[in-house]
């Protein structure tokens, strides 16, 4: 095992392992460190994406009165995005002599770009482990229900659910096939009535059959992936009390898995996404606002630092 | 041995770099990833009488190169600062400021009177520039009648307290507001806070912050606040031996001796400490370098000392 570290979080400079498409959109990035503190599921960290070398400080290079700041001074190196990115782990690994973390993302922006662009032995600035992840439900059963670039933290969940004994069963949903960032076809084909079969490598590997959906009905079950989890619920033999759900993924999924869960009485549990400065609980910019007895009733907490993921029953949307 | 330490109206801090207001919560969320104790002092965010919640999300939007923030003070409130934060704060062995908010003079004074009393804060900094908050409060810090008021008033409740008024930027000549904050007996003046500003959804044609607008801060507002703090040492401080705590975009030691050749004896970092908590640090050590490498053996030797 790694030395563990006596910090709950810190700023780490990893290693690229690896870096590849996971589908026409997302990238897989494994990183390498010597060490990291423990990590839940549906914890985050905040990707430096830009260069981890100083700048050249002033002492290296040969000042004369009336001449010019050379071109490598801090006023022309800005070319890269000023804040961190928030990334879900999307898995992780301790080893003898370091720890190894993954994380999937789509290709969105700027900062995305960057990643997508990173080659192995490329070092990465990231600070984390950040936020509270979720919290392993009493329940035997568990469904994990990740939508585009939410089903990425999905994996690390699985994993450790069934590390915890729990039968898991996974739900994706894509706009299309070819935004999916899993592989397809491993031991089964996916259903297109959507029924749980053991068709995504990631899933399956952590012992999770998996329901595809996509919206273009490209591949899989056509429609939303919270019709299908509704459905799978409704036909299968799924007793009452022992099922507990997990999600992350756009607002509205959410919010049907949210209405499907919560007049059911399923536990569940959702990953919010708000755009962050800090991801430290210090600017107060990621606000969502959840339930409170106030006479307003309700009262803000922040996503970076309560959050990201919340009781089904605390989110005001 | 390089002496970096510095002098805000008789309050000595070990080095001049500061956090400036509402970039480090009330310390404690850096805990892990920044020794504070290194820090020439702290300031926290904005306080006022009653906590606030603050504005609807969304309240923050990266721009290229800096961002809106419109939080709309949200903060804990004077009770629950003075109850939970201030003895943590206490424990931090450097100089505390607390930044203080609100709507009316009335606020500013209660506020401002309570915190005089309190072992763990050794000045207070008034901020009458916030661009985010819209309830009827006057825009103080754009008005040089109104800041003259208010520093004023706050000036009379403030016997132990340093008090450190916050300029806006938001004004067009700033020498006229400091004018106003020194002749009313501002101990220092620090500056900038940021810049009223808009960023746009151009496929729905909004605003993408729920207040409308926000305040620019990070790199894109850094050459603007060296200006201000050189027009506002030259024409004000100097002569009234009033000390700058210069902010807006420092993120690398080069830009801090930007602000000191300015004119500014306190260096506050804001939105880099988001990226990289820990620069500070190498800020300081690259200003140690830089002096080092001109000749110097004090920090004092360089504050104003731009060759115009
Ligand atoms: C807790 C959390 C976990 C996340 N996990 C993942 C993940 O595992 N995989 C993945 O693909 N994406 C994830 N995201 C979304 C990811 O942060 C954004 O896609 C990314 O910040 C986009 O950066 P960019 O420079 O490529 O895009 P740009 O659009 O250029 O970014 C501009 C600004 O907006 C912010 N931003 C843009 N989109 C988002 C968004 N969806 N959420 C928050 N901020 C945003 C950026 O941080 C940046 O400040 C997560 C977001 C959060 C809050
Ligand atoms: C997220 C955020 C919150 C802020 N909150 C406050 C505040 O509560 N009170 C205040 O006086 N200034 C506040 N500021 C302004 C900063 O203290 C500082 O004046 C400004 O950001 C310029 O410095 P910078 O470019 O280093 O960030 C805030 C700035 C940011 C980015
Ligand atoms: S991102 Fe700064 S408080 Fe959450």
């Amino acid at each position: 095992m790694a030395v563990p570290t006596t910090k709950s979080k810190g700023i780490f400079t990893a290693g690229v392992l690896a870096n590849r498409p996971a589908c026409a959109d997302h990238f897989a990035l494994l990183l390498r460190l010597a060490e990291f503190p423990p990590t839940q599921p549906g914890q985050f960290v905040n990707i430096r994406c830009g260069r981890v070398e100083p700048i050249l400080k002033p002492t290296e290079f040969e000042w004369r009165p009336g001449s010019l700041p050379p071109p490598h001074q801090p006023e022309t190196v800005g070319r890269q995005p000023l804040l961190r990115r928030p990334i879900s782990l999307a898995g992780r690994r301790d080893l003898d002599d370091g720890v190894e973390l993954e994380i999937i993302h789509r290709v969105v922006g700027v900062g995305t770009a960057w990643l997508a662009g990173l080659k192995a032995g490329e070092p990465v600035d990231i600070l984390g482990p950040l936020g509270q992840g979720f919290r392993p439900v009493d329940r035997p059963l568990a469904a994990v229900v990740g939508g585009g670039s939410g089903i990425p933290p999905m994996l690390y969940l699985a994993e450790a659910l069934a590390a915890a004994g729990k039968k898991v069963v996974a739900f994706a949903g894509a706009r299309s096939g070819a935004s999916l960032p899993l592989t397809i076809g491993a031991h089964d084909l996916p259903s297109q009535a959507g029924w749980p079969t053991l068709c995504t490598a990631e899933f399956a590997a952590r012992g999770a059959a998996t329901v595809i959906t996509t919206d273009d009905g490209s591949l899989g079950f056509p429609g939303l992936v919270s019709q299908a989890l509704q459905g799978w619920i409704e036909r299968s033999s799924v007793a009452q009390g022992e099922l507990a759900v997990y999600a992350c993924g756009p607002n509205p999924m959410m919010q049907a898995v949210a209405g499907l869960c919560l007049p059911a009485g399923i536990p569940c549990q959702l990953s919010l996404e708000r755009h962050m400065a800090c991801g430290l609980g210090a600017c107060q910019g990621c606000v969502c606002k959840v339930k409170d007895d106030s006479p307003q009733g309700w009262k803000y907490k922040l996503v970076c630092k309560d959050g990201p993921v919340f009781d089904v029953g605390e989110i005001c949307w | 041995m390089i002496d970096l330490s510095v002098d805000i109206a008789g309050v000595r801090l070990a080095n001049p770099l500061v956090t400036a207001s509402g970039t480090c919560g009330y310390a404690d969320e850096y805990a892990d990833l920044l020794d504070l104790r290194q820090l020439g002092g702290f300031f926290t965010k904005s306080i006022t009488q009653k906590p606030r919640q603050g504005n609807e999300y969304p309240r923050i939007v990266e721009t290229r190169a800096g961002m809106l923030n419109a939080i709309g003070l949200a903060n804990i409130g004077l009770e629950a600062f003075v109850r939970d934060k201030a003895p943590l704060l206490r424990q931090l062995g450097i100089p505390v400021f607390v930044n203080v908010a609100g709507v009316q003079i009335e606020d500013y004074v209660a506020v401002a009177g309570r915190l005089d009393e309190l072992d763990a804060v050794r000045g207070i900094e008034l901020n009458i520039s916030c661009p985010n908050v819209k309830e009827g409060g006057i825009q103080f810090g754009t008005d040089a009648t109104q800041v003259h008021k208010i520093v004023s008033a706050v000036r009379a409740v403030c016997r132990k307290n340093v008090l450190v008024v916050k300029l806006s930027p938001n004004v067009t000549d700033i020498t006229v507001t400091a004018r106003a904050a020194v002749e009313a007996g501002a101990d220092a003046l620090s500056m900038i806070n940021t810049f009223t500003a808009m960023a746009i959804d151009i496929e729905s044609r909004r605003p993408i912050l729920a207040n409308r607008t926000g305040g620019l801060s990070g790199p894109a507002i850094r050459p603007i606040a060296v200006y201000m703090v050189h027009r506002v040492y030259t024409q004000v401080a100097k002569a009234a031996g009033v000390p700058i705590i210069g902010m807006g975009g420092i993120q690398f030691a080069h830009d801090a001796i930007e602000f000191l050749l300015a004119g500014a004896t306190g260096l506050a970092v804001g939105t880099a400490l988001f990226i990289d908590p820990g620069g500070v640090l190498g800020i300081r050590d690259g200003i140690a370098d830089y002096l080092r490498r001109h000749g110097h053996t004090s920090i004092k030797e360089i504050i104003g000392t731009l060759q115009t």
